[in-house]
């Protein structure tokens, strides 16, 4: 290789005494980007291959025990003619059986699914997820203000449509959302987590949320056409 | 391996990438073609459901003001002043079976509430159209026969 | 080194030319035949030869994956015994879910507990996805791996909703016609795909025959497709993901 002013001259060459050296490029697309030391590691035939099992069995005991104590449910055999009063979805989508009643199906069953999808599967794909910094980090004013409008308007949105189920678990988590800014990021350790979240942690957080009040009110709070019912009063599940 | 060829100076593709695209371009046509045969026979051309055009009985059998539900074929025979109209019980939000409520004069759907009034105009929920009318109609012999799947408007009554 | 006769039987067993023509590696007790063991093996050899002790902890993964997993290993293995008392015929499934419940022996339990790991595995496979979000797990170079745990959800869920209908009772019939109802709502594809999901307009018997084929053999067949590339993907982006804290040059922690 010879070296000029501030450059190097590169070239092929496969005979090992005339060019000793070898130049490996790493480009960016290189995998296993290994951050900081990759740390101890152990063989998987014991360790790890001895842990599964035992999670497997675990599991399987854990299983069969409330098994062989708790009966799958059997109703009458399915009768076109008569719809029983409420006809409820599976649990877990009777989060999006109570949008509907609040939403037109397009836009509650097609619409909203497809979204949520969506921003599942390109969270990776997005830099400031990648990042992580933390929502207050930068212009704090002015993020401030500007997350501020966009609850606001959401809220607004939610409380035209009367989605009060879902506007509630959106306040819960706008709340401590807004409330952070002011943290100090030094402090106590509680208020530090709080004030460090980036936005992915805060939108996923309220996403779980709503999800999760959501499909409670379906399965507990729902009764004979989609009207509110408190459990502990009759009617029941 | 050898080197790939040159294209020709007129820039015209050589021979290997002339057959490489035949040969893709034939792939295609016959991934498409197998695609096509899957979709159509996965769509069924007979169907056992039962037949959608229906005898109801004779005008007689419906006092004049009353609402009838047919179980059988999901319809309400509905009978004014002024002649017969058939409505669907099925409800337009999700397709549960609605429910005629004489003391309330209302259609109510149980799964999410939506009311409607007997000519099937909603009132409340989350329905988002009113309940369709079909297709009523006097046979030869004198009988009311109902077509589901001629929709109407709900202007259109029977006079008998 | 004392050993018991019955280590010492094994032993001979294994110095057998029968033994020795199937299981190629010799006693693991070297690193290499322990490498042998996951990395010559056709079952394991997705998973990594070497794993970081760290992820071994339960509170780093809680083992959820893990778990999602062997819940879809009970759920094919009940599933393949409710199969043979099952007819996907209306009403004829109804009265099987009947004759499993009263004349089958521990047919009860059986579908106690495939309807139980169904449950299990749609909230375990959730808790994942979550656990893996707030752990970074979805950072470069594991973005596809990501994906395909999205597609994995997804396969998830519809094995779940296509197995609700095989009873055949009111509870599952109305769920259907329901979830079936908004599907057609989509436009210019809703109607089609309904019509084509239920092999007619109504929810009947072409409708529970198509979702018995998805539910034992399609859905079932693209699940493991995709967790063996779940699987390999972690291997190949480096292992699982662990909440690192390291101190940067200026002192500050960074997770």
């Amino acid at each position: 290789m010879v070296e000029k002013k501030n450059s190097y001259e590169t070239g092929f060459g496969s005979d090992a005494l005339k060019n000793p050296q070898r130049i490996v490029f790493i480009t960016k697309k290189t995998s296993a980007k290994v951050k900081g030391d990759v740390g101890r590691q152990l063989m998987s035939f014991p360790h790890l291959l001895l842990r599964e099992s035992i999670a497997f069995q675990v599991m399987v005991i854990v299983l069969v025990g409330i098994a062989l104590l708790w009966d799958a449910p059997l109703e009458q055999l399915a009768n076109p003619l008569v719809t029983p009063n409420p006809a409820k979805a599976p649990w877990y989508f009777l989060g999006l059986q109570e949008l509907l009643h609040y939403f037109p199906p397009l836009v509650a069953g097609i619409i909203i699914p497809t979204l949520v999808v969506v921003a599942f599967v390109v969270i990776p794909y997005f830099n400031v997820n990648v990042q992580g910094e933390p929502l207050w980090a930068g212009n704090r004013a002015l993020r401030f203000k500007v997350f501020l409008s966009i609850l606001v308007a959401l809220v607004a949105f939610l409380a035209i449509f009367r989605a009060w189920t879902v506007l509630v678990p959106t306040v819960a988590v706008a709340g401590p959302l807004l409330f952070s800014s002011f943290l100090k990021p030094e402090g106590q350790p509680a208020w530090k987590f709080l004030r460090t979240r980036p936005v992915s942690w805060w939108v996923m957080t309220w996403f779980i949320t709503v999800s999760v009040v959501l499909t409670l009110v379906g399965t507990f709070f729902r009764g004979p056409g989609w009207s509110w019912v408190w459990p502990w009063r009759g009617h029941g599940v | 391996m050898s080197e790939p060829e040159k294209p020709s100076p007129g820039g015209d593709a050589n021979r290997r990438d002339f057959f490489n695209e035949v040969a893709s371009v034939a792939l295609g046509i016959a991934g498409l073609g197998a695609a096509v045969v899957t979709y159509r026979f996965l769509s069924p051309n007979v169907l056992f459901e039962p037949s959608p055009t229906f005898r109801a009985g004779n005008p007689d059998l419906f006092p004049v003001n009353s609402m009838t539900y047919l179980q059988d074929q999901q319809v309400y025979i509905v009978r004014t002043k002024e002649g017969f109209y058939a409505v669907s019980a099925v409800c337009t939000h999700l397709g549960c079976i609605t429910q005629w409520k004489p003391e309330a004069d209302q259609i109510a759907c149980p799964c999410h509430g939506s009311k409607f009034r007997p000519d099937g105009t909603k009132i409340e929920g989350p329905a988002p159209r009113p309940l369709p009318h079909f297709a009523i109609t006097l046979t030869a012999e004198g009988e009311l026969m109902v077509d589901k799947l001629e929709v109407v408007k709900p202007s259109q009554i029977l006079k008998v | 080194m004392a050993t018991s006769s019955l280590a010492q039987a094994f032993g001979r067993l294994r110095a057998t030319q029968v033994w020795k023509s199937i299981f190629r590696r010799g006693p693991a007790r070297t690193n290499r035949t322990r490498s042998l063991a996951v990395f010559g093996n056709l079952f394991l050899h997705a998973l990594p030869v070497k794993v970081r002790d760290k992820s071994l902890r339960v509170r780093a993964t809680y083992y959820l994956g893990s778990i999602t997993f062997f819940l879809f290993v009970v759920l094919v293995i009940t599933g393949i015994l409710l199969m043979l008392y099952y007819h996907p015929a209306v009403p004829q499934a109804y009265r099987d879910m009947k004759d499993l419940g009263f004349v089958v022996s521990n047919g009860v339990f059986l579908r106690n507990l495939h309807r139980l790991a169904a449950q299990a595995m749609v909230v375990a496979v959730f808790w994942h996805m979550f656990h893996v979000f707030y752990r970074g797990g979805y950072r470069p170079p594991r973005e596809f791996n990501w994906v395909v745990g999205v597609g994995l959800l997804l396969v998830t869920l519809f094995l779940s909703y296509t197995g609700y209908l095989l009873p055949w009772d009111q509870l599952a019939f109305w769920a259907i016609t329901v979830g079936t109802n908004i599907i057609s709502a989509m436009p210019i594809l809703g109607r089609p795909v309904r019509f084509m999901l239920l092999g007619g307009n109504l929810v009947g018997e072409n409708a529970l025959l198509r979702f018995y084929v998805l539910h034992c053999v399609i859905l079932p067949l693209i699940a493991i497709v995709l967790v063996g590339v779940h699987f390999w993907r972690i291997q190949k982006d480096g292992g699982l993901t662990v909440k690192e804290t390291f101190q940067e040059e200026n002192g500050r922690k960074e997770e």
